[in-house]
């Protein structure tokens, strides 16, 4: 078991210091002698000259005295000395060292086979004058909302093969998508377990079993490079966290893994240290491009940074949006046409006239209803005297059960209520949405009720049966499309763990692209149907709940969320789904 | 327009127009060595074949500058497409119009740009009836008109501010992308020697 002690914090909710140059130079200071490694590094490359060119990028001459010291001239420049480690993964070598006295180094595969090698280029305080050049380009504003970002590593890949005096190769290492799809799980010699998804060609979504106890799944931009049919390089940038750069060989054949990690953790020490892991597969979910896209063109790597594009209120603000600009579905005119209800279903009317009551379990919520019409009801809380009136939307999602939602009182922080009603069984569930976390006023979260409804003509409700959380959506992923047309409002889901979820945006090729990930919850309803419920926590900060039908492959849903546009909005999700695929990572979670 | 496509219409042009132009220089070459030197045909015939000269540099001219439109609107470079326009012009594409460079610089650095439109040309391609282009030049020589067949790409934006949305459209993604088959009809005027874009207008086929 790790000993490495965290915060208990989710990795997003971490304030990370924004370092200066001055202080990250401080910390990488004793990179110059080299990484550690649990296992024992690999002397292949001890006493011998190793001379890499690459395309478009540094000549890198090596000289090796030893496993652990080296001497290296870049483009033929004085010869420096630096500390390193290399580990062998069965023939394919991972090099990584540091050039003392700068924020700068290589991570380097070789592969003594065929002469080919990827060079990783990597820096730190790079960020700010990188995003400086990309927002002139862009005609925008740089994103230094969050700081300068001097801990996030940067990388540039050179490919390029070893110079040995005879012909260059014609080949070179390309990016892939060979390993789309695929689900990795890892144990590396350092008892610091993982589960990583790799469901996209720019991103990938992982989760240190030993560091959450198997709560939230992270995303960060990612490089997936083809050495051959089974070899693979995959690195990441935990951007938007710590910044540390991981690189590593996976080896399918083996299930072998050897990596380097280097960067600053969230106490801002130095973490640099090649790993070795064994693993396995938890599963292959289906991509999207068509065939004979291989991705080796994939073009440069975009990266998501919710933590500068999330609009922070005050409470003032917040306050004066929830009581004075609410909007349920637009009044009575409808929602989500041109946005996540693309496909909604059809509006249910034939409440109108009817009288019921929701009761939810242990001090939950009561609340009676009268719907005037197919637009309008009237609630109160059970005991309450006073009436209120609200715009609702209802749907039936599976044949007589039936989701609703309304907004609750106007006060401050403000609620919705999203109300499921079984009538085959009498089951009732609510999820109570609020804005408001303890972070930001303009998040939200959910909060689950179980209980029954009692109405006339419904059967009479179960003493003891009830809706309920659970995991049997654990290791699904779903395509979502929102809205007709080509591509549309399409995503993908990924239900990694039971309390968290990532979405996948598909590139214009079909490729997977950007991906975040955020806390989520899952309840069963009936065979097939369920409640997933999300908050785009430090993004957005929209709750989404959608009673999801996998025997039509449909959802119906609504979506909660205030900000300075808009105000406070609930509105509708209706999508049309296809199955992707399923990990298989229960056991690795503790679930079975 | 891509660059094969874009190098294609080119070679085209200039192997119609290479022909024309060497065949005139040729026929007056040959013509100019049989005549006696005192015949009054050659001057003459020199000015024709000067004119025919700067008609046919008008025309790539024009040309030149059709491709710098579509290859400015294909890669987003919105303002090097204002600047191909004149003061006073005005521009029609799939509805969105505008007079004026300072309007047509606000309908592309915002209705593009942001991608508030409801529909955007956001590429271009070879049309079966290219043959059928047409570029006249006018008997003073500083005035052109133009008609250049070619297919669309009509990308209609997101319209949803959801976080989807909002990561879709960082990678490029729009609710609805589709060719359309039309042409684009020019006015060109040419002042200080450059031509410049007097007006343009999308019609669907």
């Amino acid at each position: 078991m790790v000993t490495r002690s965290y915060r208990s914090l989710q990795m997003h909710r971490i304030p990370y210091t924004d370092l200066t140059e001055a202080q990250v130079t401080q910390a990488l200071r004793p990179t110059a002698s080299g990484p550690s490694s649990k296992s024992a590094f690999s002397d292949v490359f001890a006493g011998k000259h190793l001379k890499i060119v690459t395309t478009d990028g540094p000549r890198l001459e090596y000289n090796f005295r030893n496993s652990h010291e080296l001497e290296l001239s870049e483009n033929g420049g004085k010869a420096l000395k630096a500390g390193y480690g290399a580990l062998d993964s069965r023939g394919l070598i991972l090099l990584s060292h540091m050039i003392p006295g700068t924020q700068r180094g290589y991570e380097v595969v070789v592969d003594p086979r065929t002469r080919l090698a990827t060079v990783f280029e990597v820096s730190f305080s790079g960020y700010a004058a990188a995003e400086t050049a990309a927002a002139a380009e862009a005609k925008r504003a740089p994103q230094f909302k969050n700081g300068q970002r001097n801990r996030e590593a940067q990388r540039k890949i050179w490919f390029g093969y070893v110079d040995d005096g005879t012909a260059a190769p014609a080949a070179r290492h390309a990016y892939t998508n060979r390993l789309e799809g695929k689900g990795m799980y890892w144990r590396q010699d350092n008892d610091i377990e993982l589960l990583e998804f790799y469901v996209s060609i720019l991103y990938s979504n992982f989760i240190e079993l030993t560091r959450f106890g198997g709560e939230m799944t992270i995303c960060a931009p990612t490089d997936y490079i083809m050495v051959n049919d089974h070899q693979f390089i995959y690195s990441r940038i935990e951007a938007e966290f710590s910044g540390t750069l991981t690189v590593q060989i996976i080896d399918l054949f083996e299930m072998s893994q050897k990596g380097v990690r280097l960067g600053l953790n969230e106490k801002d020490e130095l973490e640099y240290y090649l790993y070795s892991g064994n693993g396995e597969t938890t599963g292959q979910i289906a991509s999207f491009e068509v065939f004979g896209n291989n991705a080796e063109t994939r073009g440069s790597r975009r990266l998501y940074r919710p933590l500068e594009t999330f609009e922070v209120m005050t409470d003032d603000e917040v306050k004066d949006q929830v009581l004075n600009h609410a909007h349920a579905f637009g009044d009575g005119h409808g929602s989500g046409a041109a946005g996540m209800g693309g496909y909604k279903g059809e509006l249910v009317t034939k409440f109108a006239g009817k009288s019921l009551t929701a009761r939810m379990d242990n001090g939950g919520p009561v609340i009676q209803y009268e719907f005037t019409d197919g637009k309008q009801l009237k609630w109160r809380y059970e005991g309450n005297s006073n009436w209120r009136d609200a715009w609702y939307e209802m749907y039936e999602p599976d044949e007589d059960l039936y989701f609703f939602a309304h907004l609750l009182d106007a006060e401050f922080p403000r609620s919705c209520a999203m109300v499921a009603l079984d009538m085959k069984n009498g089951l009732s569930t609510i999820v109570k949405g609020t804005t408001g976390t303890p972070f930001r006023n303009n998040e939200t979260h959910p909060t689950y009720y179980f209980g029954v409804f009692q109405m006339e003509g419904a059967p009479t409700p179960p003493q003891y049966l009830r809706h309920g959380m659970t995991d049997e959506m654990v290791g699904e992923a779903y395509t979502w499309n929102y809205s007709p047309g080509n591509p549309g409002l399409t995503s993908m889901h990924l239900y990694a763990t039971p309390s968290t979820y990532s979405w996948i945006i598909f590139q214009p090729d079909g490729s997977g692209g950007l991906q975040w990930s955020s806390p989520g919850w899952y309840s069963k309803l009936r065979d097939g149907v369920y409640i997933m419920a999300w908050v785009e926590e430090a993004c957005n900060g929209t709750l989404g709940v959608i009673l999801l039908n996998k025997k039509i492959m449909h959802d119906a849903g609504f979506g909660y969320h205030v900000g300075r546009q808009g105000g406070l909005s609930l509105s509708v999700i209706g999508a049309r789904a296809r199955h992707a695929g399923k990990f298989e990572v229960k056991k690795h979670l503790g679930l079975i | 327009m891509n660059e094969i496509k874009m190098n294609r219409t080119r070679r085209a042009f200039f192997l119609r127009g290479g022909v024309v132009l060497g065949a005139g220089v040729a026929t007056a070459a040959a013509a100019g060595a049989l005549l006696p030197a005192t015949c009054t045909a050659v001057p003459d015939r020199l000015q024709e074949l000067q004119r025919e000269l700067t008609n046919h540099q008008d025309r790539e001219a024009i040309r030149q500058l059709h491709l710098a439109f579509t290859g400015a609107i294909e890669n987003q470079a919105y303002e090097t497409a204002i600047e191909l326009f004149e003061p006073a012009a005005n521009l029609n594409l799939s509805g969105l119009s505008a007079v004026g460079k300072p309007a047509i610089m606000r309908l592309f650095l915002t209705q593009y740009r942001q991608q508030q439109a409801r529909v955007l040309h956001s590429a271009y391609r070879q049309s079966p009836r290219q043959q059928q282009d047409l570029v006249a030049i006018a008997a003073d020589g500083a005035h052109a008109t133009a008609t250049f067949h070619c297919e669309v790409e009509l990308s209609c934006p997101l319209a949803a501010d959801s976080t989807l949305a909002q990561m879709a459209r960082l990678q490029g993604q729009v609710a609805e992308r589709h060719w359309e088959a039309g042409r684009l009809e020019a006015r060109y005027v040419k002042t200080e020697g450059h031509w410049k874009i007097a007006a343009l207008r999308y019609l669907a086929a």
